[in-house]
């Protein structure tokens, strides 16, 4: 099944170099703005929002 | 200058070789000694163990610790070959607590390992128990600690920005190895406490957040200074899952206070059990009355995530303890016997149970271990 990982800014440094550890350097990452802990449902809401166009470009679904 | 007063080496290959080292990125930030197959033959000499033994497997990272790797980590540290069967053991120990494997070092956290040496190898190698047992002066605390944290960044991969995902970390993540007081401590000896004899050496790894100081030269009466210390162990901000753990590292001042009154280790540990206790009021002022259904985190009661604690469905509601056990809390003997000063390590996790105590394997041992006696 096709799929695509998310994570805030700050961990995409850590992100690309476990991608690496795994032999996929060129990994892709969707990626939100930190933080997620803490925020609230409406927030969530926005970050899921804002991330789905990187989400689908990744998979290969821009129109 | 004649020709027998030239150095054995040009100053300028020693750094050329130093900073060749680090450019690769294989130090913590301070020079290493480099390492020759000669050299590292020496380390390897001192166990009798296959250098291709694994001492730590990192599946998710696809990387794993063996003899070998541990034994150049610490090499490059600075140790001396024959710190290395105490090496080897720090890193079995910190094996079977399980924190390290299950990726505590790749989190935000921002843990380090904490040894504790017993036995008579501490006195073998020079590793200092007393007077500034946390702090720098002493080659083999600072190189075998050192050596863990090389292992770590070297044959795991775990680099700060990287793997490492630290926000703050610690300054333990140099180096953190003490030895325990045996000779000023009024008890038995950690490793003697789970069951060792008091003539063995052992190792003792605990994953630890950090190391706060506590300064009491006010008092004599063993409550209050137990007291003070149980206050220190259950403060809010160490109260990130449901219960917390501690190693109290007592002077021996300390110690013997206690011990006049007739307390031993086992009665310190019940006294701060029962006393670290929050009210339910004082969790909620903080946010931290309830906990997450899956990683028993604690948050707020009105967060969606939030369950209650076990407090909630006992028969006092309102009064939630800090330690889930009287295990949870452990106490050896350090420092100088010099002042009414101890610490509080905040230890990872829960705990509770008996903490992963490793013999040094004797050197002496090393023909019979390896025609296969055993012990």
């Amino acid at each position: 099944m096709p799929a695509v990982s998310i994570c805030t800014d700050s961990f995409l440094l850590p992100a690309q170099a476990m991608a690496r550890a795994y032999g996929f350097p060129g990994f892709e990452f969707a990626t939100v703005p930190h933080p997620i802990a803490s925020l609230d449902t409406e927030q969530i809401r926005a970050r899921a929002r804002g991330v789905l166009p990187g989400v689908l470009r990744i998979l290969g679904l821009e129109s | 200058m004649e020709a027998h007063d030239s150095p054995l080496a040009d100053p300028a290959e020693i750094r050329r070789a130093m900073e060749y080292y680090a450019d690769r990125g294989w130090t913590d930030g301070l020079p290493v000694v480099p390492v020759t197959e000669s050299y590292l033959a020496e380390f390897l000499a001192t166990t009798s163990r296959d250098p291709d033994e694994v001492l730590m497997p990192m599946p998710q990272l696809n990387r794993q610790c063996t003899v070998r790797l541990a034994a150049i980590n610490a090499a490059l540290a600075g140790c001396r070959p024959d710190y290395f069967p105490v090496v080897l053991a720090a890193w079995e120990s910190l094996t079977r607590e399980e924190y390290a494997t299950r990726g505590i070092w790749q989190s935000t956290t921002g843990t380090a390992p904490l040894l504790i040496v017993n036995g008579p190898v501490r006195k073998r190698i020079g590793l200092n128990s007393q007077g500034n047992v946390f702090g720098s002066g002493f080659r083999a605390n600072a190189t075998i600690g050192r050596a863990i944290r090389l292992g770590a960044i070297n044959a795991l991969g775990l680099r700060p920005h990287q793997l490492d995902q630290a926000t703050q970390g610690t300054p333990a993540k140099y180096t953190a190895c003490i030895a325990e007081n045996e000779e000023e401590s009024p008890w038995p000896p950690l490793h003697a406490q789970f069951g060792l004899d008091p003539s063995d050496s052992a190792v003792t790894a605990m994953i630890i957040r950090s190391c706060i100081h506590i300064e009491a030269r006010h008092t004599t009466v063993p409550e209050q200074l137990a007291l003070d210390i149980t206050g220190t162990i259950s403060r809010t901000g160490a109260l990130i899952h449901e219960t917390i753990s501690a190693l109290v590292v007592l002077s021996p001042e300390h110690a013997r206070l206690f011990s006049r009154a007739g307390w031993g280790q086992a009665d310190l540990s019940e006294f701060i059990y029962t006393r670290a206790v929050h009210s339910r009021a004082e969790l909620a002022a903080v946010g931290k009355d309830a906990i997450a259904r899956q990683t028993r985190w604690r948050l707020p009661a009105d967060h969606p995530d939030a369950v209650p604690d076990q407090a909630q469905a006992s028969g006092t509601p309102d009064v939630v303890r800090v330690l889930n056990s009287a295990g949870a809390v452990l106490v050896v003997v350090a420092g100088a016997n010099n002042a009414g000063v101890s610490a509080v390590i905040e230890t990872f996790g829960p705990r509770g149970g008996p903490p992963a105590v490793v013999r040094v394997a004797d050197p002496d041992m090393k023909q019979s271990e390896r025609s296969g006696n055993t012990t």
